[in-house]
């Protein structure tokens, strides 16, 4: 047997730098760099997010009238359908871990890749697999799936050839989750920059950490229930039917217990964003660092025990559902630390208004304002009247395009200048904000005074509903107008990345003064992002010391962040 | 890029709150307590439908419920936003700054952490305990229902059944009655190879799932008169948006009155079963395959499974004696075949649940009476 | 190096340093495998909870079944036989043994011994998959007609396909292990081939109580 010599080499594994791929392929297409998969995962996400995002409006079009007439019942249901399934799992979640997660963790933690960046190619690419997979449906006269995104068997497996699509779609985007969880959860524990304690990580990366834990394990369990329902619906595995001992709500168990933590996948990223967007922009460390990175951990394990509280009223039993009431209301504590501590973080800074800061401001109010109703629909009795009804509509709209989609774009503004180099144009930056807050409030806030009142959703036509409550026509219309704001805000959003591509300023290593690691080197970054792996010597986040990293590549590296003034857009509220 | 020559960083210190900070919280807690007093003292009839006149016993609780979480909802969004608001605008950076001014670095405040951990996790336990009280009344009443109703849903409509062992009335698509003031019980059930769907009154703040293979139970009182639209909130197929009801809440004496009609209505339409056809071969076939995972053959009536032992049925002294002490007749097995049973002994589910023919009904009867 | 280095001097970092320069392999290899292991770990973890969610669907399914085995046609649905499971049990384990022997005689550089027992594990792997086969064709029930042969056939099954993935990576491994691909301070594939293998152990312990012994 032969036994090899140990080639002995100098420096660490660390400091073995590959060279640049050449060609287009290898470069943009099938590229191993984490930063290229961001993108990669951006724009397929934002592409995704406008077709969702139409389906949403082919709906409000036809809530416009109380009987509409655009499309027909079995139309609206497909559209409420893949709407709620592309959104989910085609757009927030390549958006928020994927291209967020991909782009800024490995520079914020110092390296100089994730761990596994094969494994992370075909994370991304497994998606537009889905996409087309999913979307392939509609070439079938049955069409789209038209059970809900939540796909509750038996409706599901009477739909047929949809279920079939929509599962396998899922599946392939599951698997695509849990081996990003692994990847960055190995990078997370392995990969740190020397120095670079749990407790001295950026507060994105710890959210990312995070989540990281939820795609890895709750994913597999949802991967799992979609093959029991593809098993029901391809094979008439009797899983799901009552007729020869399956039960209806066990898929909902199972859904539910991916599903639930699935939310948190969208919502902790954000929760990492806002905490490094309000520091930086409030020139002010972090208020309860630790409490926050803790919560995060929290909020991730406790998401896995409160499943059931979407099913109160599906025929589980009474005593099952107080435990889970209970749960769900100490969540509401860690977040609310949360909340608590980037109030704090905000008092007593000095305030720049960027668009970036604009959003993340935002998102402390729409949040919470989102995060309350969820109390509300926590607790059994109230839940027995609001669950199925425009008011839950609301509620994780609020959260959703509120929260995640609040933040996401809190952080793209924010990360935008160290993908590309370039800035973004601020005074649009305002606009698509203020258009897309105006939307939001406009179409979700109506929403719970009518699901209150009684309108159920998933309704093609509100006809009966009307005659009970006569201002529904009226809020209806309001919805489906302010709706078309945020479409408007989201065009902005992509018109703006292309005039910034083609003349936007230089962005500069540091355009806005940050302390995380990511910004201490050049814009866009290098390929291997650290020519020297840094070392950490402190906390991120303080504003009043020397930056607390040794090693840096960049020989013009300030000892102070640049001043921030490059970039503050001259029509600003403290523009000079 | 132009370097600027970097600075120190220059802390800008805060007096106290900072200014203003005590008129502006000022204002929020007066807007706070209005909103309290208007959700504890307005009619709500805006915002939840007739909540200034409840429809249900329920509904009272809930309401209750609601308006605490509100009071303390609202409370807890406008101080965040605001304070978000003003310390933002209050701690804006001003124009003529340095370029490096910096915010006060506070990392810390143990005992600021330490309430707004604890207060809120108070506020919770307290909205628990509420929780849980109101949750006991609803779930589990008190009083014993004076009547029970059966709902089955099905694609795309609701069958509502007044079960009985003597005379049940049988509503498809009609209209369901509950009288005033009486304490009902509701089971809800979903047709033979349906789909899930959701009983829903808005006005009675209360909604259960219709699940296939179960039976699910609503308790309340109605109490008020009126008319109220029943509506699916669970999606249940194409034509989910137009499965609507009415539920009609009559007077006791009307209630009555209609319940009579209807079962004048209901034995004057429904034909009678022959069951002179029955085979009991192919009915015991039928029921291994329908019957047999909740009813024995092997014992009598304490042989239970599910639902009693089925042996001898005719003739057995332990089976409760169902039409005036009499033991069951063919016809009453029929009955009980057709319409289902809700009663102490349990539920069975009724012949559209069971899917079950005309000829079926008759093979089986045919086969229990033949088990001696 | 005993002296206790707080975290961000000097000291600690010479100390990691000094670490990191003595480690007796490759420190590029040492990196590597341990990045590898750890995601080889969360990757098994992972599976289990694919199995476990299985697992809760047959917990839940059959404690609110009234009786068990269920009844199709009339007919209460026998149970497994747990002799031949048994014996296929220990076919199973008897395979987590000699994969054992294997990645132990890779340790001690006998690499004839290795091939000995890997081949052994393959055949001992593919043994096992026969006599699932055979309990298959035999089985009492089918996968359509009761939640019982549901969940039979959806757990063995994912779990057959995994011993099947099993075979097939023993096989790559022993091919890549006779090419060289390993050597006897590098041989991080053979620890993942043997961890995978106790994994499906580990999983069929589990199964076999829940179908055949309870």
């Amino acid at each position: 047997m032969d036994v090899a010599a140990h080639p002995v080499e100098e420096h660490a594994a660390h400091d073995h730098i590959h060279p640049a791929p050449e060609g287009f392929i290898a470069k943009y297409v099938f590229s191993l760099d984490h930063k290229v998969i961001a993108m990669q995962y951006f724009v397929l996400g934002l592409l995704l997010m406008l077709i969702a995002g139409s389906f949403a409006e082919l709906m409000r079009v036809q809530l416009w009238n109380p009987a509409g007439t655009f499309v027909q019942y079995q139309t609206f249901n497909q559209l409420f359908t893949m709407h709620g399934t592309v959104m989910v799992w085609l757009v927030l979640i390549p958006l928020v871990t994927g291209s967020l997660g991909n782009m800024v963790m490995p520079l914020q933690i110092g390296a100089r890749d994730v761990a596994f960046p094969w494994l992370n190619m075909l994370s991304f690419w497994l998606i537009p697999v889905a996409a087309l997979t999913l979307f392939a449906s509609l070439l079938f006269p049955t069409g789209a799936p038209a059970a809900g995104w939540t796909e509750y068997p038996p409706i599901s497996i009477q739909e047929g050839t949809g279920t079939v699509f929509y599962t396998l779609a899922i599946i392939i985007v599951g698997i695509s989750s849990t081996l990003t969880g692994l990847n960055f959860l190995v990078t997370i524990f392995k990969m740190r920059a020397p120095g670079m304690t749990w407790t001295r990580m950026p507060l994105f990366t710890w959210a990312t950490f995070a989540t990281a834990l939820i795609n890895l394990f709750a994913t597999v369990a949802l991967s799992a229930a979609l093959l029991a329902l593809f098993l029901a619906t391809a094979f008439n595995v009797p899983f799901f039917d009552p007729a020869r001992g399956g039960s209806p709500v066990l898929y909902q168990h199972m859904f539910w217990f991916y599903s639930h933590p699935a939310v948190y996948i969208f919502i902790l990223p954000a929760f990492g964003v806002i905490s490094d967007v309000l520091p930086t922009f409030a020139r002010k460390t972090i208020f309860g660092y630790k409490m926050i990175a803790f919560s995060s951990l929290a909020i991730a394990i406790l998401g896995f025990t409160v499943w059931a509280h979407h099913m109160f009223p599906s025929g589980i039993a009474p005593w099952l559902q107080i435990p889970f009431m209970i749960l769900t209301y100490i969540i509401g504590i860690p977040t609310g630390i949360k909340i608590f501590s980037w109030m704090a973080t905000v008092w007593g800074g000095r305030i720049h208004f960027s668009t970036s800061m604009m959003y993340a401001l935002a998102f402390i109010g729409t949040f919470s304002f989102g995060g309350i109703t969820g109390v509300y629909l926590a607790c059994v009795p109230v839940d027995l009247h609001e669950h199925g009804s425009y008011f839950v509509v609301a509620h994780f709209h609020y959260v959703v395009a509120g929260g995640a989609v609040t933040a996401f774009f809190a952080g793209f503004y924010y990360w935008f200048p160290k993908a590309t180099g370039r800035l973004l144009s601020e005074k649009m930056g305002h606009l698509s904000f203020w258009l897309f807050m105006i939307g939001l409030t406009g179409t979700f806030m109506p929403m719970h005074w009518l699901g209150l009142e009684g309108m159920p959703r998933r309704y093609a036509s509100y006809e009966v509903f009307a005659k009970a409550f006569p201002d529904a026509v009226f809020w209806n219309r309001v919805e489906t107008a302010s709706s078309f704001l945020m479409v408007l805000s989201v065009l902005f959003v992509a018109i703006n990345i292309v005039v910034s591509l083609r003349s936007g300023r230089r962005a500069g290593n540091n355009p806005w003064g940050a302390r995380t690691l990511e910004w201490m080197i050049s814009s866009p970054a290098p390929y291997y992002n650290f020519k020297k792996i840094p070392i950490v010597l402190d906390k991120p986040y303080d504003f009043t010391q020397p930056l607390p990293y040794r090693n840096l590549d960049d020989p013009n590296q300030d000892p102070y962040p640049k001043p921030i003034e490059a970039v503050i857009p001259r029509r600003a509220p403290v523009a000079t | 890029m132009a370097q600027a020559t970097p600075s120190t960083p220059q802390i800008v210190p805060v007096k106290g709150m900072g200014p203003g900070f005590i008129p502006v919280t000022i204002v929020m807690t007066i807007i706070n307590v209005a909103v309290a007093l208007a959700v504890c003292y307005l009619p709500l009839d805006f915002l939840l439908p007739s909540e200034s006149n409840p429809a249900s016993d329920s509904a009272v609780s809930i309401d209750w419920l609601f308006k605490f979480m509100t009071v303390f909802g609202v409370a807890i969004t406008v101080y965040v936003s605001g304070y978000v608001a003003y310390f933002a605008w209050v701690f804006r950076r001003r124009p003529d700054e340095d370029i490096n001014t910096v915010g006060v670095p506070i990392h810390d405040a143990p005992k600021l952490e330490f309430w707004w951990t604890v207060l809120p996790t108070i506020l919770l336990i307290i909205l628990m305990a509420l929780t849980i009280v109101a949750w006991k009344q609803i779930q589990f009443p008190t009083t014993a229902a004076a009547l029970t109703t059966e709902v089955v849903a099905h694609q795309f409509y609701f069958e509502f059944r007044y079960p009985g062992m003597q005379g049940a009335v049988y509503s498809p698509k009609g209209e369901m009655h509950l009288p005033e003031g009486k304490p009902v019980k509701i089971l809800v059930s979903s047709g033979e190879g349906d789909v899930i769907h959701q009983f829903w009154v808005p006005e009675f703040r209360l909604k259960i799932a219709a699940v296939p293979g179960m039976v699910t139970q609503l308790n309340l009182t109605p109490t008020r008169l009126g008319r109220y639209d029943i509506t699916c909130s669970e999606y249940c197929g194409k034509n989910h948006s137009i499965m609507q009801a009415k539920l009609v809440v009559d007077t006791p004496a009307d209630f009555d009155k209609w319940l009579a009609q209807a079962r004048v209505t209901a034995a004057a339409s429904g034909p009678a079963i022959s069951l002179s056809g029955g085979v009991a071969d192919t009915g015991k076939a039928l029921f291994a395959q329908k019957c047999s995972a909740c009813h024995s053959v092997a014992g009598g009536f304490d042989t239970k499974i599910v639902g009693p032992g089925l042996l001898h049925i005719t003739d057995d002294p332990a089976h409760p004696k169902l039409v005036d002490g009499k033991a069951p007749t063919p016809e009453d097995i029929e009955e009980i075949l057709v319409k289902g049973y809700v009663g102490p002994i349990g539920a069975m589910p009724n012949r559209q649940a069971n899917g079950l023919s005309d000829a079926d009904i008759a093979n089986l009867v045919a086969y229990l009476v033949s088990l001696k | 190096m005993a002296v206790a280095a707080t975290p961000g001097t000097a000291a600690y970092l010479d100390r990691i340093a000094v670490e990191e320069r003595f480690r007796d392999v490759d420190p590029v290899y040492a990196e590597t495998r341990d990045i590898r292991m750890f995601g080889f770990v969360l990757f098994l973890l992972a599976d289990c909870i694919l199995f476990s969610s299985f697992v809760f669907a047959y917990l839940y399914l059959r404690t609110s079944a009234p009786v068990w085995p269920p009844i199709v046609d009339g007919h209460q649905i026998e149970r497994l036989d747990v002799a031949f499971g048994a014996m296929n049990s220990i076919v199973l384990f008897g395979s987590g043994v000699t994969m054992h022997f294997a990645l132990e005689s890779w340790k001690h550089l006998n690499k004839l011994a290795f091939n000995m027992w890997l081949v052994l594990t393959i055949l001992l792997g593919a043994g096992f998959l026969g006599g699932q086969a055979h309990e298959y064709l035999s089985a009492p029930m089918n996968y359509t007609s009761s939640v019982f042969g549901a969940s039979f056939f959806t757990l063995t099954g994912l779990h057959g396909f995994h011993v099947f993935c099993g075979v097939v990576f023993l096989t790559v491994l022993g091919i890549q292990a006779n090419r060289g691909v390993y050597t006897g301070s590098k041989y991080f594939g053979l620890i993942a081939g043997t961890l995978y293998w106790h994994f499906v152990d580990v999983i069929w312990v589990a199964l076999f109580f829940l179908f055949y012994l309870w």
